[in-house]
């Protein structure tokens, strides 16, 4: 058994836990990444450096506030809209298909069409709003105050098709009797949504909640390629902070210490939110080399 | 019967060798590319992009050996060539700035030496000083200029400002008279940080001077009060709101950028290089301001030591990879043959490094008379403060200068920020 699962744990260790392992030991250097390796420890410093960076604490606020956007915003609107597409109407895969296709583009290709969009003098969507009567400009992405919801716009634009299509599959799994039974009893339609729709649709909408926050965490192609996380650090996240620290001033030791930071805020996460809110969906599918005897 | 245990073994053994084969594959030599010589440069627009693929290609067939050229927008490109350092692997020829960056890329044995190279003496010795580092040469010289205001005319006239500025109370009062014309006074592209830089730096140059501002660079601290002062006007500046609508977001050379505000007439200057005009009219894509652009040096600040003669400037250069083959050497002095830096400075408009200016420049365009004459009056130069110094304060400086012009941070938190960056270089 173990000898089936060992290619694959080689290149678990190999590209995951050596360099994970490799961060965390160049995290307690100042280390500009060239030549060598690390000889000037510096113990916590990195770290104590870190929790008092203005911009790392700025790319947690700003992270969390694009993590409660699209639990409270955007999750809600893909399933609303999936709840819409799953009637019977005609057009009904156009629109699917439809919704979807923002999500088959890739970020940077996302971020170069909307950077065209929210162009400062003559972008599209200054004209579409002078073409409605309305005067002056929007600061799209020059508007520190609003850049940030604009990138949550974006962002919505393109990931909710994804969210979308797991809520219609969660949706069509569930048996179509559980509405015919629940309608005999007399039921409302609230009610089926209530008693039947939601708590079935749990798991689904769980797991999409693990995604998109875990996403979030790690936001950089859109970001970077929009605004560079500009003006002044006003949409930056904690991946273009690590990039700049690293790759453009050279300061690996540090850059590592954030990318253990940003390790260790996925991993927290990740284990309480399976720990406690994905446990009931995970029970009996977990696989034991038993073969489930136990 | 066989051996059950042979395998699993026998898996084992696989997934180990293709552990190690895609490792190997990943530390493997630029990786992508399988071309003997990989050739980057920064102009990506024709004509100048053309030109660099053809005299590759010339020099390819010459030399019998593959050249790959790929030309890359400038904040692309600085972004490729750090990642490309980080891996400890530069392009066999690459362009940079010389400096503090080159210095680093130097110490950690990533540059070839080309302190040897015989074609040396086609070129001006100044424009070798930024690419010399303890006395070697890592990078032959291909251009060479400096920082000043590209002005348009037309506006400043409209505004009815009959001569350029040659003070900075004299600059304010065109600002404000440009304003009072509804003219856009300064076109800028703070979302690139480094334009706005250069108005700090030469804010600095005037109010501590040349030789101050050098010798606060070797002691790695900004120390006199001169550079808080710098700041100051600098805000005060920004305070009029002098910037084209949108400044925040615009980056220098994209379609509604610095350059493209200036090469479509709407802003009456903007402080860069030498580069400026040909930009303008690229990322525009018109025709320029044309003969309404004028060229003056930035403005004396009073009672501040530093004179209007004295340029922060620099040029482009090539440097090679250490890894990269000998014949890079052969390479470099094709491309500085009197007849190919002539076909350079005809289709990019580079203002001249060679020895024997006349022999490839015999009639310079009134832009490149412009700066040609500003260099024959320099006094002194400063390179670019975010090329000339190791890159973790450059980009402090570069990112202080915009936090500076939006508000974000004071004078006096811009010199700590700098300060706090030299300390931990240290």
């Amino acid at each position: 058994m173990a000898a089936f699962i060992a290619p694959a744990l080689i290149l678990f260790l190999l590209f995951v836990i050596v360099p994970v392992l490799f961060a965390a030991y160049t995290s307690f250097f100042d280390w500009n990444g060239l030549g060598g390796i690390p000889t000037d420890f510096v113990g916590l410093e990195n770290f104590q450096a870190l929790i008092a960076d203005e911009v790392f604490l700025g790319d947690l606020w700003r992270i969390g506030l694009i993590t409660m956007l699209s639990v409270a915003v955007q999750l809600p609107m893909a399933f609303g809209l999936a709840m819409l597409l799953h009637q019977r109407f005609p057009g009904r895969t156009a629109f699917r298909l439809l919704f979807f296709v923002p999500y088959i583009l890739t970020e940077a290709v996302t971020a170069v069409l909307f950077g065209l969009i929210f162009s400062p003098r003559r972008g599209f969507a200054d004209a579409v709003l002078a073409g409605l009567g309305f005067d002056g400009r929007v600061g799209w992405l020059s508007d520190r105050g609003l850049v940030l919801f604009v990138i949550f716009g974006i962002l919505t634009w393109k990931f909710f098709g994804f969210h979308m299509i797991l809520y219609l599959a969660g949706r069509q799994n569930i048996p179509e009797e559980l509405y015919e039974a629940a309608r005999v009893d007399g039921a409302t339609s609230k009610q089926l949504f209530r008693h039947i729709t939601l708590p079935l649709m749990g798991p689904t909408i769980r797991i999409t909640v693990f995604l998109s926050v875990i996403g979030t965490v790690q936001l950089f192609d859109l970001v970077y390629v929009l605004t560079k996380g500009g003006p002044y650090h006003a949409s930056e996240t904690l991946a273009i902070t690590m990039y700049d620290q690293g790759f453009v001033r050279n300061q690996i030791g540090y850059a590592s210490a954030l990318s253990i930071a940003m390790f260790l805020i996925s991993l927290l996460f990740a284990l309480i939110y399976q720990r406690y809110v994905l446990s009931r969906d995970l029970q009996g599918s977990l696989t034991s080399t038993d073969g489930g005897r136990s | 019967m066989r051996n059950p245990l042979q395998r699993p073994r026998a898996l084992l053994a696989a997934g180990a060798a293709a552990a190690l084969a895609l490792t190997a594959a990943a530390c493997g030599d630029s990786g992508e590319s399988d071309a003997d010589v990989t050739f980057w440069h920064i102009q990506n627009e024709d004509p100048m992009k053309s030109t660099w693929a053809a005299m590759a290609d010339e020099w390819s067939e010459e030399a019998g050996l593959t050249v790959e050229t790929s030309a890359i927008a400038v904040e692309d490109f600085k972004t490729r060539l750090s990642t490309q350092t980080q891996a400890g692997d530069l392009p066999d020829l690459y362009n940079t700035w010389g400096g503090g960056v080159l210095a680093e890329q130097v110490e950690a044995g990533l540059v070839r030496d080309i302190s040897g190279l015989e074609c040396l003496d086609k070129v001006n010795p100044i424009t070798l000083e930024a690419y010399t580092i303890d006395g070697k040469v890592y990078a032959i010289p291909f251009d060479q200029g400096v920082v000043g205001f590209w002005y348009n005319k037309d506006l400043f006239a409209e505004a009815g400002i009959t001569a350029p500025p040659t003070t900075w109370s004299e600059f304010t009062a065109a600002v404000q008279q440009l304003k009072d014309a509804g003219v856009t006074p300064i076109a800028l592209g703070a979302a690139d940080k480094w334009p706005v830089h250069y108005y700090w730096t030469y804010l600095s140059m005037r109010l501590v001077g040349l030789e101050g501002l050098q010798a606060a660079g070797e002691a790695g601290e900004f120390s006199d009060p001169g550079f808080t002062e710098a700041g100051r006007l600098m805000a005060e500046l920004a305070a009029m709101e002098p910037f084209q609508e949108g400044f925040e977001s615009a980056t220098y050379g994209d379609v509604d950028g610095q350059a493209a505000t200036m090469g479509e007439g709407i802003a009456a200057m903007e402080l860069m290089g030498q580069w400026a005009p040909q930009v303008q009219r690229d990322a525009s894509g018109t025709e320029g301001p044309g003969d309404a652009l004028g060229f003056f040096p930035f403005p004396a600040v009073e009672g501040g030591p530093g004179v209007t003669t004295e340029f922060l400037g620099g040029g482009g250069g090539f440097a090679a990879g250490a890894g990269a083959p000998d014949e890079i050497e052969d390479f470099m002095c094709y491309l500085l043959e009197e007849e190919n830096q002539a076909r350079a400075v005809q289709d990019g408009n580079f203002s001249t490094v060679a020895a024997n200016p006349e022999e490839v420049l015999p009639e310079p365009t009134p832009e490149q008379q412009m700066v040609v004459e500003a260099m024959a009056t320099a006094t002194g130069t400063q390179l670019y403060l975010d090329q000339a110094y190791p890159p973790a304060i450059g980009s402090t400086i570069n990112e202080a200068s915009e936090g500076l012009v939006l508000g974000e941070i004071t004078p006096e938190e811009f010199v700590t920020m700098v300060n706090e960056a030299w300390a931990d270089e240290q």
